[in-house]
């Protein structure tokens, strides 16, 4: 997380203890680690020892922290992962759910365009077969009418030519008409020929026509849903595409060959970071007693430092009072000797005036006194020295357990420290938690408002085209009824010849419902009567109905109940489907002897008329017994 | 909008409510036009805070800040909001680009008791205008938006608020492996908003 401003810097390091000079004048070199500290010279300086124990310390303080710094970007790296792999998870899935349910649709549609075209299909030879009786009634009446004509014509020419019998001495004229008339009853036969070959051909020409306009809706109909069946394409292409590209991601994932790998590994991975976290714990555990050993012999070091210098300093006081002591000593003596001298030379003087014994005497007196006195001083330096000590071992043990105290101060402040640091990392942790937008649902919701501006774009935007379109069909239509208006007379005449043509399509299509109620009525009347006696023959009231799958595949489904039936719920449900009979599983057939039955007539010896056949006897049985 | 006495100092909790609300308004307005969302010229400029901000005169950003705005209010002053997030998505693939997130610390003690609070208008109007001036600085250090974006909020509330009309619970939207900065922040000693712009790393940057 990048923030604007940064954490505060931590204090330079106050283990630098004040009773230790001779550290404190050191440099802090850094020094690289080394393992054995006791392979050190034995002459090595408790100066270079310092170092060594301080490098170590801050050298483990660097591992310490570039380890935590790999961990926490260890686990953020976890971390995303996990979440990546949650999303391509849910992708995956989503995606797998589309491509079942385009499947699904696309299934449904080819199922749908081969019933439409089966419909289309079955209309259409219904319809030429209407269409071909059609012809051939009309054909009938033709040559019917043609056959009356012709006869009548005959007829006429019969008379005519009896008549002309009658005149038989007529001779070249009489057969002239008769050509005549042949060759014009040929001409009218020729005629009435060609009118028929004219009628057929329009009769085909107008077959055609409704043979093109059929074409032409099917084929729009056709390209309709061409489109559609393109954009299913694309979208099965897209997701084969994708489903590819989530395969050959699967496949770069190392330890996993299948979707079914993928929780495995997650699960593995997710041991791993608890092993790895478990054995980070683990050392951090043992970090933190190293460091507390560490901070105990450098307590320790200081104290023996103090104690050393405390000690030098003794050996120092020590060495002054020596020295005062041979001062003393050589003042003392000095003394001595220069009482021996006086001493001497008084003796020498006795020797040489002993008139002048009471003069020596009082030098003999004078010489004690000062002895006396010199003795007293000696005492009261004694004394002084004495008293001295005592102050000394009394400040020495204050500033024991001023140590003591500045130790403890020590460690406590390095375990605040310890403590910042944690809840700075808390603390930015948190943040960058935030940051991101995080939260707890235990306690927080998230809202946003329904209407978008994304939604009323769309809606814009539809509306728009809706419009355009509107515009489009109310300037075709204007186009259309200008054209008609242009067209006149044309216009009327196809305007009439349209309405005739409806006319006769509209009493056709009554004559056809007609048809088709009758037929309806005498089906039903026929269809109740086999019921019925399907009913008395077999013994089972069968009921039909068609139902439609999941998948949109009709089936008809017959549910039978035995005439010997105790109960209105003793039904068989059977499902038929494109020449297969099922037996569906309900209530009746979950109970014991049913489903024995159901194994041993249907399962194994896959006969229904003999299950059916055995329930009626044992029904039967059953009611006569009762 | 805080309540005037002879001191000119107190703010109530409704007076907070509608300081902050009026902020997002402000903001809303000028993150999306800093950051291209809108063009520049759906934008007029009005002086508020001492700066010159850009509003968008498009009706439909108006109408859905204005509704926006009233619903936070009523929020504010119940003491149930916890955060507003103002969303900027890729409209193409719907992608969260950015994330400007304002955290509200309400304080309890007004909501429940009704007290007022004592801070001087100058300095909540100065705390905000180094706010905005953050946000349009911001362009400096975020990354281009190159393709076509929309925007959405998103209210954090508590959990038994009710969900008001025209309002649904959504998820929050993250940027996965955000980067993050974090600005300015106001307080009124009632609302105490901390703001921060997380945004999407760019490709251009990680090179």
């Amino acid at each position: 997380m990048i923030v604007r401003t940064p954490p505060p810097k931590r204090p330079r390091s106050e283990t630098m203890h004040p009773d230790s000079p001779s550290a404190a004048g050191s440099d802090r070199r850094m020094v690289i680690y080394e393992d054995s500290p006791l392979a050190a010279p034995l002459h090595e300086s408790p100066q270079q020892h310092s170092d060594h124990l301080l490098c170590t310390y801050q050298c483990r303080q660097m591992v310490k922290s570039e380890f935590l710094d790999a961990l926490s970007s260890a686990e953020k790296q976890v971390c995303d992962y996990q979440s990546r792999f949650e999303t391509m998870n849910e992708n995956f899935g989503k995606v797998e759910a589309e491509r079942k349910k385009f499947l699904d649709q696309f299934l449904y549609a080819e199922q749908e365009l081969a019933a439409a075209k089966g419909r289309e299909q079955a209309l259409q030879e219904q319809l030429l077969k209407e269409v071909n009786d059609y012809q051939e009634r009309f054909r009938r009446q033709i040559q019917s009418q043609s056959d009356l004509e012709c006869l009548h014509q005959k007829n006429e020419v019969e008379q005519k030519l009896s008549n002309f019998t009658f005149q038989e001495d007529s001779s070249t004229d009489s057969n002239i008409l008769v050509k005549h008339l042949q060759e014009e009853l040929r001409n009218y036969e020729a005629e009435v020929r060609e009118a028929r070959k004219l009628r057929s051909s329009h009769e085909n020409i107008e077959l055609l026509k409704e043979k093109l306009l059929e074409e032409k809706v099917r084929k729009e109909r056709a390209e309709a849903e061409l489109p559609k069946l393109q954009e299913f394409q694309m979208s099965m292409k897209k997701l084969e595409d994708e489903l590819s590209s989530w395969k050959l991601m699967i496949s770069e994932i190392p330890g996993v060959s299948c979707s079914e790998d993928i929780p495995v590994k997650f699960a593995a991975l997710q041991k791993e970071v608890i092993d790895s976290t478990m054995k980070v714990g683990d050392a951090n555990a043992r970090l933190k007693q190293l460091e507390v050993a560490l901070d105990a012999a450098l307590s320790e070091k200081q104290n023996a430092e103090t104690e050393a210098a405390l000690v030098k300093e003794k050996a120092a006081v020590s060495k002054s009072e020596v020295k005062r002591i041979e001062l003393m000593l050589s003042m003392v003596t000095e003394e001595r000797d220069k009482l021996r001298n006086l001493l001497n030379e008084f003796k020498k003087m006795k020797n040489d005036e002993a008139g002048e014994e009471v003069a020596s005497g009082t030098l003999v007196q004078e010489l004690e006194s000062s002895l006396a006195k010199k003795e007293f001083c000696i005492k009261e330096m004694e004394s002084s020295l004495h008293a001295q000590k005592e102050v000394n071992t009394r400040q020495y043990e204050e500033i024991k357990l001023l140590n003591e105290k500045l130790n403890n101060e020590a460690r406590k402040i390095k375990s605040l420290e310890r403590e910042g640091d944690r809840l700075r990392s808390e603390i930015a942790l948190l943040e960058s938690k935030l940051g991101h937008g995080d939260y707890s649902a235990a306690n927080t919701k998230v809202l946003r408002m329904v209407n978008t501006l994304a939604v009323d774009d769309d809606a814009k935007q539809t509306i728009e085209a809706l419009r355009t379109e509107l515009q489009k069909t109310k300037e075709k239509l204007q186009a259309v009824e200008e054209l008609k208006s242009q067209s006149g007379d044309a216009g009327t005449l196809v305007d009439s010849y349209i309405s005739g043509k409806i006319t006769q399509l509209k009493e056709q299509i009554a004559t056809l419902e007609k048809r088709e109620e009758r037929y309806k009525t005498v089906f039903a009347d026929r269809i109740s009567v086999f019921r019925r006696a399907c009913c008395e023959l077999f013994g089972f009231k069968i009921v039909m109905d068609e139902h439609q799958r999941s998948n949109g595949i009709p089936v008809t489904r017959f549910t039978l109940q035995s005439i010997y039936a105790q109960s209105d719920d003793e039904k068989l449900e059977f499902e038929y489907e494109s020449g297969n009979t099922t037996i569906l599983a309900n209530d009746y057939t979950s109970q014991p002897e049913i489903s024995r039955q159901v194994e041993i007539f249907i399962r194994k010896m896959n006969s229904i008329p003999a299950f059916t056949a055995n329930l009626t006897v044992e029904s039967f049985n059953r009611r006569t017994l009762s | 909008m805080a309540s005037k006495t002879v001191a000119k100092d107190i703010i109530t909790l409704r007076g907070s409510a509608a300081i902050v609300s009026e902020f997002f308004g402000y903001a809303a307005n000028s993150i999306l036009y800093n950051r291209g969302v809108y063009p520049e010229e759906s934008f007029v400029k009005v002086k508020k805070y001492g700066l010159p901000m850009l509003l968008t005169q498009d009706e439909g950003v108006k109408s859905f800040i204005a509704n926006l705005n009233s619903q936070l209010s009523e929020w504010l002053e119940a003491g149930q909001l916890q955060r507003i997030v103002l969303v900027i998505m890729s409209k193409a693939t719907n992608e969260v680009l950015e994330r400007w997130n304002f955290t509200i610390e309400t304080d309890s003690e007004v909501v429940e008791k009704g007290v007022s609070r004592e801070k001087s208008d100058k300095e909540i109007m100065r705390e905000i205008q180094a706010i905005m001036r953050q946000i349009a600085s911001s362009i400096t250090y975020l990354p281009c938006l190159d393709e076509a974006c929309v925007f959405d909020v998103l209210a954090y509330t508590d959990k038994d608020v009710a969900v008001p009309f025209a309002w649904i619970e959504s998820d929050p939207k993250l940027i996965a492996n955000p980067q993050m900065v974090k600005l300015h922040s106001f307080d009124t000693k009632i609302h105490k908003i901390d703001t921060l712009v997380s945004y999407k790393n760019d490709d251009w940057d990680e090179q």
